[in-house]
């Protein structure tokens, strides 16, 4: 088994390595295509002359690299066949969007296969789900989605928020047994940070606390994370920041440690509210860490509305803009 | 048609090869009739869609498919997962929900698995399987070895996006699939008239070499699945074998189809009459012989029943398991 060579993880500086998001992705795919022949990579446009935004332009393999038709749910399906014989694919959806057409096989094969067969086979594989908003794309190109696939049982669901954690947490899906959405903000490609060149892994329901604090807890994933840190930074909150990582499985005593020491939450979810991924993890932490709380807890994510397309309605959809005063209000509380 | 002419004059391949077709077929009959007799006691307590009528279809392809070779198939699970080579006792156990079954009683009758047989699973989602065997073609195809893979389905699949699809993509890929349509011309109570509009044979020969079978005749599956494999198993990319054949029972359930629109002969219709006849004739087989197939299936059977009563139920504990 080639993958038990791979360390689970490493020092995030690899001297002066600097690399973007879009680049270290890359690099992971094309490591895991060497290390292991069973990896291949299929999608719409997967071989496309752009490379999928980047990701996989100029590949060691291009043989195992495999552009489709426009037939989401079959293709899907053909990833989990493949799948089911030993293959690990990496299946590509260059949006969520269209990854609607492919919920059959999604929810009714590939989430229960491993539980409806008890373990007989195993489902290795990985779809890689592009979210996040254009440039005026409109209410079908922009989804995200998030907790729809934190919903399904058998589903892992991985969130990725900087070059060095979407190198190895894509690693480690690679490598896992069940099936695991890879959720990838577009506009996270063109970030840059500090990338060892080794393959490394990090582990699958484990977080990372982004900042420390004292006086809030903000849970927030993939760019929200990036944002609320920016946010902090700025205006130097002593909010403590959490990157789940993984949504699905959750680290909950990363989140409920740090609300007992805070005393307050907020979550910041780019996706929308109801049944989401914000309302999981304030009830965690209501069901769990009640006794520590000092304030309600608080939730900031989309509106109730597909996103639109004209600038200033995009730019007004995406909570951002109102992290910091939503942060003032809940440490002005204390 | 006359069927008579188009068949007595087939190759009887050996008399090895038309026993076990006979043999097989006879499981999968008696073994379904077996669950007519139980089941109203309430102990199987999963829907059932028995392949009685159909048997030849399976019985014909899977004679042809080595254990790593793959087949992926729908709801109809017991005729091709008996022919495949699953075990009466560990499918007899599935379906009294008990832990000795192939899928530990977490499966049931729909979700069927024996990987040491090829088969990875199977899904009781009309259509979506038919994607799955193409994907194991794929698998095949870029490791380069040498196994094939079947995506096995009725006649109401090709309804289904899914289906033109696979085909689409089979095609393109040159992917050493075989698409079977067990063709009993209904999709639950809806004839072929009413759920699809062209001719699947004409259009999906747009895509790869199709050839057509009589689903009643074991011979005429196994020859014609025979050819089909030679090309599939040549690399000379997918094909499409069309069966039509006769539904006996309802869609779901152990009860007698009584559908005006699918008008059963149970002697010209019945695959397993049409080969003993054959064989008796041509002395192939004896009646002692033949009773005594039917006496050692049965048996078999009982031993079954009794290995799957005597099996325990699933734990509660180990609920949330394997997710």
């Amino acid at each position: 088994m080639p993958w038990s060579r791979i360390p689970q993880s490493q020092s995030k500086v690899d001297g002066n390595r600097i690399i973007s998001f879009k680049d270290a992705i890359r690099e992971a795919t094309d490591q895991a295509m060497t290390l292991d022949p069973n990896v291949f990579a299929i999608g719409l446009d997967a071989d496309d002359k752009f490379g999928v935004f980047g990701t996989m332009l100029d590949m060691s393999h291009p043989d195992r690299i495999i552009g489709t038709p426009i037939s989401e749910n079959a293709m899907t399906g053909v990833a989990l066949g493949a799948a089911l014989c030993g293959m690990r694919p990496i299946f590509i959806q260059l949006r969520v969007d269209f990854m609607m057409l492919t919920m059959d096989q999604i929810v009714n094969y590939i989430a229960k296969w491993r539980y409806m067969t008890q373990g007989r086979v195993k489902v290795p594989l990985v779809i890689r789900a592009v979210i996040g908003r254009g440039w005026g794309s409109g209410a079908q190109h922009s989804g995200t989605l998030q907790g729809v696939f934190s919903h399904i049982p058998g589903l892992k669901v991985v969130m990725p928020s900087t070059p060095f954690n979407v190198k190895g947490l894509f690693l480690a899906s690679l490598q896992d047994d069940y099936p695991v959405i890879f959720i990838e903000h577009r506009w996270l490609y063109k970030n840059t940070g500090h990338v060892p060149e080794a393959m490394y892994s990090l582990p699958l329901g484990k977080g990372a606390i982004v900042r420390p604090g004292r006086g809030l807890t903000v849970v927030a994933a993939s760019i929200a994370c990036v944002d609320v840190a920016n946010v902090c930074e700025q205006y130097g909150y002593d909010a403590e920041i959490i990157d789940p990582q993984t949504l699905k499985p959750l680290d909950e005593p990363l989140i409920l440690d740090s609300v007992r020491k805070t005393g307050r939450l907020l979550v910041v979810d780019y996706d929308y509210p109801a049944c989401g991924f914000a309302s999981e993890v304030c009830t965690l932490v209501a069901e769990k860490a009640w006794s520590s709380l000092r304030g309600p807890v608080s939730r900031l994510t989309f509106p109730e509305c597909p996103m639109p397309a004209s600038g200033v309605l995009e730019k007004a959809f995406y909570p951002t803009a109102r992290i910091a005063q939503r942060i003032e209000e809940l440490l002005g509380a204390q | 048609m006359n069927r008579t002419s188009a068949t007595v004059t087939l190759n009887i391949p050996s008399v090895d090869v038309a026993v076990a077709l006979l043999r097989r077929m006879r499981e999968i009959r008696q073994f379904e009739e077996r669950i007519i007799k139980i089941y109203p006691t309430d102990v199987m307590v999963t829907p059932v869609h028995l392949h009685i009528g159909q048997e030849a279809v399976p019985v014909g392809v899977c004679a042809h498919l080595a254990d790593t070779d793959k087949i992926f198939f729908g709801h109809r699970t017991h005729g091709p997962a008996l022919a495949k080579g699953l075990s009466m006792k560990v499918l007899m156990a599935e379906l009294y929900g008990r832990t000795t079954g192939c899928a530990q009683g977490y499966g049931g009758s729909m979700h069927l698995v024996e990987p040491s047989k090829g088969m990875m699973g199977s899904s009781s989602i009309v259509g979506g399987s038919i994607a799955l065997g193409v994907g194991a073609a794929l698998a095949s195809k870029l490791r380069g070895d040498s196994t094939i893979a079947v995506s096995y389905f009725g006649d109401g699949a090709t309804n289904s996006g899914v289906f033109w699809e696979s085909l689409n993509f089979a095609a393109l890929r040159q992917l050493p699939v075989l698409f079977v349509c067990e063709d009993n011309g209904l999709s639950n109570v809806m004839p072929k008239s009413a759920h699809m509009f062209a001719d699947v044979e004409r259009i999906a020969a747009e895509f790869m070499r199709v050839l057509h079978a009589d689903g009643t005749d074991v011979l005429s599956v196994y020859g014609v699945v025979e050819e089909a494999l030679v090309h599939v198993r040549a690399q000379h990319g997918p094909a499409f074998v069309n069966c039509p054949t006769k539904r006996w029972m309802k869609h779901q359930g152990v009860d007698v189809d009584d559908l005006a629109i699918n008008p059963v002969d149970r002697d010209a219709d019945c695959p397993i009459r049409r080969l003993e006849r054959l064989m008796l004739q041509s002395g192939l087989i004896t009646q002692e012989e033949s009773r005594a197939m039917v006496a050692a299936i049965d048996a078999e059977i009982d031993a079954a029943v009794e290995f799957a009563i005597a099996s325990p139920f699933p734990d509660p504990a180990n609920l949330v398991r394997e997710v």
